[in-house]
């Protein structure tokens, strides 16, 4: 857990250099193939899927892309720089609301509505930053949870704003309007959130939040900016939940401030983004997809075994249950979350040797400063 | 103008609610002393010793219901100690908080996998009736005095128990210095599993005693109504600090109704959740140690 401020070796981890004798490894042409077929064939599963079922199996694929990106964004506070968030109702919430307004109320399209959820939900999670400079670790938790409560219970009941009970509306845009063609938008904002991610770890900003995560008082001695950092890593968190909040309105097309509870936001994303695994894209994706499948799947299996009328009933709920003690299990047992598992496929198919271990990118599991 | 047309209500309201809130912060102040775990979960024990409360409601006598009632909290806390917080002892205290916090949802899961969603569950109060005199112009359910009465018990008997037994001090070294308290002799195990007991207890005995002022309480209403008062009534006390802690809960009670019953919910919805935000970053902002808080 050394602070470091040089490029961190994410894809290249020390010992598959040594049996390169120090050169960088390429894959054959025959390598890239097979990389290439891997890639196709899951987006061609995913594609058979969608096409061969009814729509309803496109909308909860959906469902868990829209998790994934509020999940990354998670990620980006409680992952890089170490901020421990619980009030993500709120940033969601503020996100889905705004594109309703925009959507649906003055009748601008639905990319004007995204961008404008992007940019309100940005504000938003600054406005909290400001807050996070002086409050760290545990109290900044409590600030988050309250928060959270108070968008919930306040903003999101204001009649003009979301349209009290009654919800607000965000119709999908043309061409994207049925849960199939909506599936594939969700699908292509998810990469373009994963893509910048991406990148963005690999800038000086990115360095520098792991700088802050490590410990903000060395950062700041070797000349980080802690303060415009925090602020950038909470912009860049609000931009994403916003973008997820847009999402999940249109795909709804009618929200309510009920949808925003605390349970069903703020704890369900926190425990995506931790079983998925802190800093791990891949695992936070596949396991946002898992809970919805799991969720679409695990009540109609569990309906057909010999259980009480009240379970069987009440099945809906059992993969909440179940990701709350996966939780608890993950963060005993697997610090890491899934990512350590899908680690190694994800570097083989960035064209790296594919070999076990998780490698470099920061694997001590949630570090934040009491 | 406006307060002065709804000043009874509030003051009785958030006195009661108060207490409860202080109850349990008196709970999240144990844990945080001891062992330097903010529990999410905490608003949990409360529901989950409400529940014991109601179905044992109809099999026993009221009292022995709410004894039931407090030792479902009690067993919660022991429970999340064994399972989820002594697993994760070495590791950073914000992974034993995601940890809680994932506790909390799985025990809200539970509920609803158990049939109780959108359900109310009414219970009746331990001591029927009303005081024969109003305070403040406002009829005072016993069950209403009941719960202060019992704050001001826990208080003061938690205080006398960390002043003066040895297990109590056992439990404040323990917290202070965890090594050196270990070669003193004192079991750093049996000291958490005795705070978490009785962290447990008073979420149960919150959620109890809180219940039946309400009428009837819904599942997870402890984590929607509780949690967030609770935490920032400790906060204001100081996090450290057992008398704060109480005192903390009565001033978020008043504060929270006043808010609740002078701010019309047409202009401002849920104006008593905004008022404790404003409450909780005000502290932090001006004064981190709180009312009473000093170390240990």
């Amino acid at each position: 857990m050394t602070a470091t401020l040089e490029r961190p070796d994410t894809d290249e981890p020390a010992e598959a250099a040594r049996h390169d004798g120090g050169g960088r490894f390429r894959p054959t042409a025959a390598g890239w193939g097979g990389r290439a077929a891997v890639g196709v064939g899951v987006l061609l599963v995913a594609l058979w899927y969608c096409l061969h079922f009814s729509q309803g199996r496109s909308d909860i694929l959906a469902s868990g892309l829209v998790i994934a990106v509020g999940a990354l964004s998670l990620n980006v506070l409680v992952g890089y720089v170490g901020q421990i968030a619980r009030g993500h109702q709120a940033f969601i919430g503020i996100g889905a609301f705004t594109a309703a307004y925009v959507i649906g109320q003055s009748g601008q399209s639905f990319y004007v509505g995204l961008l404008a959820g992007a940019a309100v939900g940005a504000v938003q999670a600054i406005v909290l930053g400001l807050i996070a400079l002086r409050v760290r670790g545990l109290y900044f938790a409590l600030v988050t949870l309250s928060w959270g409560v108070v968008a919930e219970n306040c903003f999101f009941r204001l009649k003009g704003f979301t349209g009290g009970g009654a919800g607000a509306t965000a119709p999908r845009p043309g061409g994207f309007t049925t849960d199939r063609a909506f599936f594939v938008m969700c699908a292509i904002v998810l990469s373009v959130v994963l893509l910048v991610d991406w990148r963005l770890m690999s800038t000086k900003a990115g360095r520098a939040f792991q700088a802050i995560r490590e410990s903000p008082a060395v950062a700041a001695n070797y000349g980080v900016n802690v303060q415009l950092y925090t602020l950038y890593a909470f912009a860049v968190a609000g931009t994403y939940a916003g973008v997820a909040g847009a999402l999940y309105a249109a795909r709804r097309v009618t929200i309510q401030s009920a949808d925003f509870s605390f349970a069903s936001i703020a704890l369900t994303y926190l425990i995506v983004t931790v079983v998925g695994g802190l800093r791990r894209r891949g695992g936070i994706v596949l396991f946002a997809v898992l809970y919805v499948l799991g969720g679409q799947y695990l009540p109609g299996w569990v309906r057909s075994m010999p259980i009480g009328d009240t379970l069987k009933a009440n099945a809906g709920y059992l993969v909440q249950a179940l990701s709350g003690l996966l939780a608890i299990l993950t963060l005993i047992f697997q610090p890491e979350g899934l990512g350590t598992f899908t680690a190694p496929l994800g570097r083989w198919l960035k064209g790296g040797r594919f070999h076990l271990g998780h490698g470099g990118g920061g694997a001590e599991g949630i570090n934040v400063r009491p | 103008m406006i307060l002065a047309l709804s000043l009874g209500r509030p003051i009785v309201l958030g006195l009661v609610q108060g207490a409860a809130f202080g109850l349990v912060a008196i709970g999240l102040v144990l844990i945080y002393k001891s062992s330097r775990v903010f529990n999410f979960a905490a608003g949990e024990f409360a529901t989950l010793g409400a529940f014991g409360y109601y179905l044992a409601n109809d099999h026993v006598p009221l009292w022995a219901a709410a004894v039931v009632g407090t030792l479902v909290g009690v067993g919660a806390g022991l429970v999340t100690e064994r399972l989820v917080v002594r697993p994760l002892a070495n590791r950073p205290k914000v992974t034993v908080l995601v940890a809680t916090a994932a506790t909390a949802i799985t025990i809200i899961a539970l509920q609803f996998l158990l049939g109780a969603t959108g359900k109310t569950f009414s219970v009746k109060p331990l001591i029927a009736g009303t005081l024969p005199f109003r305070v403040f112009g406002v009829f005072v359910s016993w069950q209403q005095l009941l719960i202060v009465v019992v704050l001001v018990l826990a208080g003061g008997a938690l205080a006398l128990f960390f002043a003066f037994t040895d297990l109590g001090l056992a439990t404040l070294a323990a917290s202070q210095e965890p090594t050196a308290s270990r070669l003193m002799g004192i079991r750093i195990n049996r000291v958490a599993m005795l705070t978490w007991a009785v962290a447990g207890g008073l979420g149960g005995l919150a959620g109890v005693l809180l219940s039946p002022t309400l009428g009837n309480f819904t599942p997870a209403y402890g984590t929607t109504d509780l949690l967030t008062q609770s935490f920032t009534a400790a906060v204001l006390g100081g996090m450290t600090s057992m008398p704060g802690a109480f005192l903390g809960g009565i001033v978020l009670g008043l504060v929270q109704n006043m808010a609740q019953f002078n701010i019309s919910p047409d202009k401002v919805p849920g104006a008593q959740f905004a008022a404790v935000l404003v409450v909780l970053v005000a502290v932090l902002a001006i004064r981190p140690t709180g009312i009473l808080g000093k170390e240990a």
